[in-house]
């Protein structure tokens, strides 16, 4: 049985990223095709961007504002979104994971990582890179969910090694059960940001229907 | 001073019983009045005892005593006197002239002036007597001269010698004094500066004995040891360097500088942190980059230092693989309080971590 294949589409100012991450994807088992890229988001909506199973954007597009915006609307219309930044900045992972990214992925990070990352999320599932990981375990806000002793090491230990193998057998469990308590600690993010988001989505639809005033709040 | 009064009262008690006594025992009969001359000699002898029990014990008299003794004394001269025959004044008759000197001096010992004045009111009320009773022949008035003279003199002379010596006391414990605080000065100055070098040279670690093994000739360049030796060294200066810079986040450049070590000896190392920044003290930085610096410098493949900083407590990792020291209980470094370390390794690969907890 035929696998269709992966698509992506690229979208950063640097023509020499974009040729390398096309090159990384199309190395990996099995390969992924970049079907357009560019250096506006627009290449993501229009042409056949539009139907690539991920996007891959740069947060820094061109400037330092983040693109914050952009990525809403693409997770908004339920887009696929891989976030690839030069910056390993822990409150921009957060919101981004917060926005409905799949990944926070740093340029920092080989090419290993983007291509499972890409796969990964061609299937609607959540990578964990390290760095991510790190982020994760140093969170201190109020809004993130409570984990458990397990689940922080897991987190703390792939953030240092970087080998599945290292981890499970620093903490005596399979590579496979690391995986899914990544997984695991993902959908515990995910439902804790939807609940917030879903207030919030609530609190504006009601005030707009004129139901409430924001004097209420 | 008390070895001054002892003499002094040794004078004293000669004076009273082997001096005066015997000359008022055998002359009594030609006394004016033998009860007042006994009175007024067993009052001396009263006075002379009870001086030397506080003498003795080496103790300063009592103010009763001096008061009630010197005037008790000065009247017991008078009065006695008084009933020495005329003609017999200032001769061994009158014993009382000399006693009563080496009483007052015994009384009197630590107050020079007042005994001055009291020795002068002595002589002068004896000399007042003694022309009150009649203008002598030029003989009696020659040897009564002689006399008041050389013993007053004595007196005095012995008064001055005491004022003299109590202030050459006190001019040598004052310059014993300062000499302490000199010789204090000079050693706590040293020790300073001992501890000045010894913590200085801890700073260099292994940089000193390592250099000095090498000019001698007992550490071999070409020995694989020696080469991490040294690479721990060059990391160590390296971070000591970095701990005088005036930087935001301390340990982060103290990492960076230890890192920066070990690439240059051709090793990848990447550097991933996460977390926000925490105030951490030297000492605990010092303990945390050492384990860092020994790791590194025992590898030669590739390594990721990792640092995350939770709010309680900071962990700093450094995962290796290809190391050249197997056994990582083989690579010494100094440890310090208060920073958990812990090494493993497994497969290829092995990891350090030191742990610091803030608010212990």
């Amino acid at each position: 049985m035929a696998v269709a294949a992966v698509t992506a589409v690229v979208i950063d100012d640097h023509p020499a990223v974009r040729a390398g991450v096309a090159h990384w994807l199309s190395a990996g088992e099995p390969p992924i095709s970049v079907v357009a890229e560019g250096k506006d988001v627009g290449c993501a909506w229009v042409g056949p961007g539009a139907a690539a199973d991920v996007v891959i954007l740069d947060l820094h597009l061109g400037g330092h504002v983040p693109a914050l915006g952009d990525l809403r609307r693409l997770t908004d219309a339920g887009r696929r979104v891989v976030v690839y930044s030069m910056r390993a900045d822990d409150a921009t992972a957060l919101t981004c994971l917060e926005l409905g990214a799949l990944c926070y992925l740093t340029k920092a990070e080989g090419d290993d990582h983007l291509v499972e990352a890409t796969r990964v999320a061609a299937g609607g599932g959540r990578y964990t890179p390290p760095a991510l990981a790190g982020a994760l375990a140093a969170d201190r806000s109020e809004r993130r969910p409570a984990l458990t002793l397990r689940e922080t090491e897991v987190l703390i230990e792939w953030f240092q090694s970087e080998s599945k193998d290292l981890v499970a057998h620093r903490l005596g469990i399979s590579p496979s059960t690391v995986n899914s308590h990544l997984e695991r600690i993902r959908i515990k993010y995910a439902e804790a940001g939807r609940a917030v988001s879903t207030k919030v989505a609530l609190a504006a639809r009601a005030i707009e229907d004129g139901l409430i005033d924001i004097d209420d709040l | 001073m008390p070895t001054v009064r002892l003499a002094l009262l040794a004078v004293l008690v000669f004076t009273q019983f082997a001096v005066s006594a015997p000359t008022m025992l055998s002359g009594h009969t030609r006394y004016l009045s033998h009860e007042l001359t006994f009175v007024t000699y067993g009052a001396a002898a009263l006075l002379t005892a009870a001086s030397a029990v506080w003498v003795l014990r080496r103790r300063p008299l009592p103010r009763a005593l001096v008061v009630v003794g010197v005037p008790g004394a000065l009247l017991a001269s008078v009065v006695s006197t008084a009933v020495v025959p005329p003609d017999r004044y200032f001769t061994p008759f009158d014993w009382s002239f000399g006693l009563v000197g080496w009483l007052l001096f015994v009384l009197l010992a630590d107050r020079t002036a007042l005994l001055l004045a009291a020795l002068g009111t002595h002589v002068a009320s004896s000399v007042v007597q003694f022309a009150m009773a009649g203008i002598p022949d030029r003989l009696v008035l020659g040897t009564g001269a002689i006399l008041v003279i050389s013993g007053t003199g004595l007196q005095v002379a012995v008064a001055l010698g005491i004022r003299a010596l109590r202030r050459g006391e006190r001019m040598s414990g004052e310059v014993a004094a300062e000499r302490d605080r000199v010789e204090t000065r000079q050693a706590l100055a040293q020790q300073h500066g001992s501890e000045h070098w010894l913590r200085f040279a801890g700073h260099l670690g292994t940089t000193l004995p390592l250099l000095t093994a090498i000019a001698d000739g007992t550490a071999d360049p070409r020995d694989a040891e020696v080469r991490r030796e040294a690479a721990r060294a060059a990391a160590q200066l390296r971070r000591l360097f970095a701990e005088n810079d005036d930087v935001p986040d301390p340990l982060v450049h103290e990492l960076s500088s230890c890192i920066d070590v070990a690439e240059r000896r051709g090793i990848t190392v990447s550097l991933v942190i996460s977390g926000e920044t925490t105030p951490v003290p030297t000492v605990a930085r010092r303990g945390l980059t050492e384990p860092v610096i020994a790791a590194l410098s025992s590898t030669e493949g590739k390594a990721r230092v990792s640092l995350l900083r939770t709010g309680a407590e900071v962990r700093v990792a450094v995962v290796t693989n290809g190391m050249s020291q197997p056994e990582a209980d083989r690579v010494a470094y100094p440890r310090l309080p208060g920073v958990e370390v812990s090494w493993h390794a497994y497969g290829g690969h092995r990891r350090m971590e030191a742990k610091w907890r803030s608010q212990r």
